[in-house]
């Protein structure tokens, strides 16, 4: 009998339950799909070594965040619902029923929906599951191997435990609701709502005006100071604390607007009398302030979640993408390796102590024949190999840089782009490589080759636009260069950006390197500071296999070319040690996988954010509606047609839905200006592609919520225009 | 039997068709087998710039008959027509308009909107109506005026007392000048001091401005301020009385009278 009860209830609340329903199944989806993580990376052929353990790990930790925020979603769905009910578990009391058998009505209702809502989206999460290898596959660049259907135990457990906790802790709260609740308050719940929240229209005007100023400013000052990341060393504290206070001000400044915004409308809206006074209008805006005014902290706290979500998305996925287009421009070889030679600081210091004593080679080191000697066949693997030795710009005999990065943007009048005011290039100097060298670089790369006249110079690197530009804008300023005594000047206006990447590296290393006439080279006697060798496969050559060898080679010190391992020249002298070895197939796989990593966290926590956010306001849209279902009446009485009231709630809904989500774009934009300036110096930016299709299917959550709003809301509205005054 | 009762007193204009003229309609609710008739073949005229009141107990079908004359129902047969045209046949699509300009409404409970301030309510149907803000506000304040609120203009309605809103409701209902005023149960809600007062407004009304009202009730003391009263019981029109001279006193105790042959719960409410 009770569960009949129950289901006619379930059944004719169709509308409240909807939206409990929908939220509900729609986190189970999420909750699942993402459980078979661990799953999907093995039918991705994801083959990263540690990758599966990795973010499994991850997504646990992210799932235990999901499972707290659909419980707060749930919670407050459900109380949405118990609100609209109290009066109907009331009449069952006044009506004989006991406390424990309305109790159990809504045990079995709240059961009845959880029960579908858990079906329905445990059936939509395994079928998400399967689309999402494809997408998982496509985040970390893999081929799917062999794709077959699969349910995820783990995942299935995770996903009913959670949900039956949620259950639980929902049933516990509604029980609260009738055990405690005095029945006379439970048959008026109905009557309460009706005092209204009013403000004085001017003081919260005011108040807006001042959260506008407020967050004005913020942005002011953030565009200035930039991230404390890019700070200088020293002020790194104090630029933390301004950053703190900038936080705080966009805070207080947004909660500020939404406290007084319905006061800013209104006001107005009023002085427009014309408009004011015309059609619905004023009752819209009226509503409107009402609304606003019951739930303006929400809003803040909606508006500063979706920037949270906007940006931290969009950042991951840009410097995701920044990774994969520096990767391409870094990797100018199948394999390469350096040696460090000792500068004129470190022979100095070495002279005392147990440290074998330096010193600064007197020529290049034999790279390749000293390969050779730990028993690498280049003639059997490669189809190319070329040494390219980079020179620093101090000559012999003096201990400051002859280029320097500062002077060069001086005199050009180049701005110097963020985060570089304290970057080594800054005060260590330029680096130089000798023409013959960089043409011998580029027919291994199989560019065109470089023609400098005796007084001509060029600037190469690796790093991506930011630093291209800059350099671009020093060639094309015509700057000169002064050489013992030889004024150099700019052989190109623009510097080539794929030809500069001298050895392997994820985001570039060349940060800057000075091409120069081999005769000012040896005019000058500057000093070597490191050399690459840069190998090429042969066709058809096994590249896992020799992959293999040179790793194995590189993680040997004495017997390989271990990082730090000692270079010695022919008489025995130390003139540096080994540094870093990549393969480019190893740099791929690892980007790729931290791509993904990357990629996957942002998605997840966006998607649940912007759901979560486009839930809650669902909900309290949909509890306005119903509340307003008296003056909908009113209107249709005196006189106003449907359509009319239609058109004013789409209106009240769409400022309540977009004007979080405007506030925390703007936010995002001049918060994502700052990261990206930073992000730029590691490489290209892309904001299109696939942050442009995930931003997309976050609008399309978004607005879906809102037209199904709408929708609801139209049911309601014809709802209650249908009804009988006097029933 | 189907007596139609006219009014030949007050001010008949020849030729011109009454304020409002229902004709032999019938409201039946439900399907084969459960079938309730809650209006059967009634028939009634009002002219213009008459006060009538309609009493009858709960269930005798008064509410569904304010309801069909409003548009708020529809009948099941016959026609009513208010200034002439029938509204049984108006379009959906049409009636929005046409109850924004002929009808005025006052229910029990004032269903004053409670985020609008009370001149905003008044300007209600003359906004949706699309008049100028200038001559809405104007005609807000003059109505305000004529019902003694013009203080409450910018007050809110949970600011204003049970009296004061029911006025502002009137005004509302006034406001747009038309043809009818419909008043459900007006002074249901208020203790008889304000009732008093809401009643001699309308009284007011009906005598300054040829305002005609349509008013239901159970109250005898609410229906003795009508020039006539209408008495429904079980779906049909009972009987009805005319004023004339009477005092209000005496209007009243002849309405008692009626109520005390009818019986039922008319007179329990009293």
């Amino acid at each position: 009998m009770l569960c009949k009860l129950a289901w006619g209830n379930v059944r004719r609340a169709s509308r409240d339950y909807l939206i409990y329903l929908l939220t509900l199944a729609l986190g189970v989806t999420v909750f699942y799909a993402f459980n078979t993580i661990s799953l999907q990376v093995d039918i991705a052929g994801i083959k990263t070594a540690g990758m599966r353990e990795i973010m499994s790990e991850l997504l646990s930790r992210l799932t235990i965040f999901l499972a707290a925020v659909m419980g707060f979603l749930m919670v407050y769905a459900n109380n949405f619902i118990m609100k609209r009910r109290k009066r109907e578990f009331g009449l069952y009391q006044v009506l004989g029923m006991t406390r424990g058998q309305v109790a159990r009505i809504m045990a079995y209702e709240t059961l009845i929906v959880s029960g579908a809502a858990l079906v329905l989206g445990i059936i939509c999460g395994i079928a998400l599951s399967q689309l999402m290898v494809f997408f998982t596959a496509s985040l970390f660049k893999t081929q799917i191997s062999n794709f077959h259907f699969f349910i995820s135990p783990s995942a299935l457990f995770i996903t009913i435990g959670c949900l039956v906790a949620i259950f639980v802790v929902t049933l516990l709260l509604n029980l609260r609701v009738v055990v405690r609740v005095k029945l006379v308050d439970l048959m008026g719940a109905e009557r309460r709502h009706e005092s209204i929240k009013t403000r004085n229209p001017l003081l919260s005007g005011i108040i807006c005006l001042v959260g506008l100023a407020l967050i004005i400013w913020a942005y002011c000052r953030l565009l200035h100071d930039g991230l404390p990341l890019t700070a200088p060393v020293g002020q790194l504290d104090f630029a933390m604390r301004r950053f703190g206070i900038t936080t705080l001000m966009v805070t207080v400044g947004t909660v500020a607007f939404f406290f007084g915004l319905s006061g800013l409308l209104l006001k107005l809206l009023q002085t427009m009398r014309k408009v004011y006074w015309r059609g619905l209008n004023m009752f819209t805006v009226r509503q409107l302030a009402a609304k606003i005014n019951t739930i303006s902290m929400s809003m803040a706290i909606i508006a500063m979640i979706l920037f949270f979500a906007i940006t931290s998305v969009t950042c991951g996925m840009s410097i995701a993408s920044a990774m994969n287009a520096s990767l391409l421009r870094c990797t100018p070889a199948d394999f390469s390796c350096n040696v460090m030679y000792n500068n004129s600081e470190f022979v100095e210091s070495s002279e005392d102590g147990e440290i074998t004593k330096g010193v600064m080679p007197s020529e290049p080191y034999d790279m390749q024949a000293a390969l050779e000697e730990r028993g690498v066949d280049f003639a059997k693997i490669a189809k190319g190999v070329q040494q390219v030795d980079i020179y620093s710009s101090v000559p012999a005999g003096e201990e400051d840089p002859s280029i320097l990065l500062d002077d060069l943007i001086r005199r050009s009048k180049t701005t110097l782009p963020a985060g570089m005011d304290e970057a080594t290039v800054m005060y260590q100097g330029i680096p130089v490589v000798k023409l013959s060298d960089y043409n011998k670089y580029l027919a291994f790369r199989g560019f065109d080759q470089l023609h400098l006249a005796d007084n001509q110079y060029l600037i190469t690197c690796d790093m991506g636009d930011t630093l291209d530009d800059m350099f671009n804008s020093i060639l094309s300023a015509g700057t000169t260069i002064t050489l013992g005594g030889k004024t150099l000047v700019p052989g190109a206006d623009k510097i080539d950006p794929q030809a500069g990447a001298f050895c392997n590296s994820a985001l570039g290393l060349n940060s800057g390197t000075v091409v120069l006439p081999d005769a000012v080279v040896d005019q000058m006697g500057f000093a070597l500071q490191y050399s690459s060798l840069l190998v090429n496969y042969k066709d058809g050559a096994d590249a896992q296999k020799i992959d293999a060898e040179f790793a194995d080679l590189s993680s040997l010190n004495d017997a390989g070319i271990g990082i730090g391992t000692n270079v010695y020249q022919n008489d025995g002298s130390n003139i540096g040690f080994w540094g870093n070895s990549l393969n480019r197939n190893e740099m791929i796989e690892q980007t790729d996988g931290m791509n993904g990593m990357i990629s996957y966290l942002c998605i997840y926590i966006g998607f649940v954010l912007v759901i979560a956010c486009a839930a809650i306001i669902s909900i309290q849209q949909l509890s306005s509606v119903a509340d307003s279902s008296k003056s909908v009446r009113v209107l249709s009485e005196v006189g106003c047609d449907r359509l009319a009231i239609d058109h004013s709630i789409l209106l009240q809904q769409a400022v309540l839905f977009f004007f979080p989500l405007g506030v925390g774009l703007a936010h995002s934009l001049v918060a994502l200006r700052v990261i990206i300036s930073v992000v730029l110096l590691f490489g290209g930016f892309d904001i299109g592609g696939t942050v442009g299709l995930i931003c997309t299917v976050f609008l399309f959550a978004y607005g879906g919520y809102f037209a199904l709003t709408y929708g609801i809301s139209k049911c309601i509205v014809r709802g209650a225009v249908r009804v009988r005054h006097t029933e | 039997m189907s007596p139609v009762f006219s009014a030949q007193a007050n001010s008949v204009r020849v030729g011109a068709p009454p304020v409002l003229e229902v004709n032999h309609i019938e409201k039946v609710y439900g399907s084969r087998g459960a079938v309730t008739r809650a209006l059967n073949d009634v028939s009634f005229i009002v002219e213009t710039g008459e006060f009538v009141g309609i009493m009858g107990a709960s269930g005798s079908g008064k509410s569904t008959l304010l309801n069909c004359v409003s548009t708020i129902d529809a009948v099941t047969s016959g026609g009513i027509f208010v200034d002439g045209q029938d509204v049984t046949k108006i379009k959906n699509a049409k009636l929005a308009k046409f109850r924004r300009e002929q009808l005025g409404f006052i229910f029990q409970d004032s269903n004053l909107l409670d985020t609008l301030t009370a001149r905003e309510n008044i300007a209600l149907p003359l906004t949706i109506g699309r008049l100028s803000a200038d001559e809405t506000l104007m005609r807000v304040q003059e109505m305000a005026a004529r019902l003694n609120i013009s203080d409450v203009l910018d007050k809110y309605p949970f600011q204003l007392s049970g009296g004061q809103q029911q006025r502002v409701a009137a005004a509302r209902a006034l406001v747009t000048n038309p043809k009818l005023v419909m008043a459900d149960e007006p002074t249901g809600a208020l203790d008889s001091k304000n009732a008093r007062m809401l009643l001699e407004n309308f009284e007011n009304l009906n005598r300054t401005y040829n305002a005609t009202v349509l008013m239901v009730t159970h109250d005898g003391y609410a229906a003795s301020y009508t020039n006539r009263v209408l008495f429904i019981r079980d779906g049909r029109i009972f009987t009805e009385l005319r004023r004339g001279d009477d005092s209000r006193q005496a209007f009243f105790n002849r309405i008692m009278d009626v109520v005390a042959i009818m019986g039922g719960e008319v007179s329990d409410a009293l």
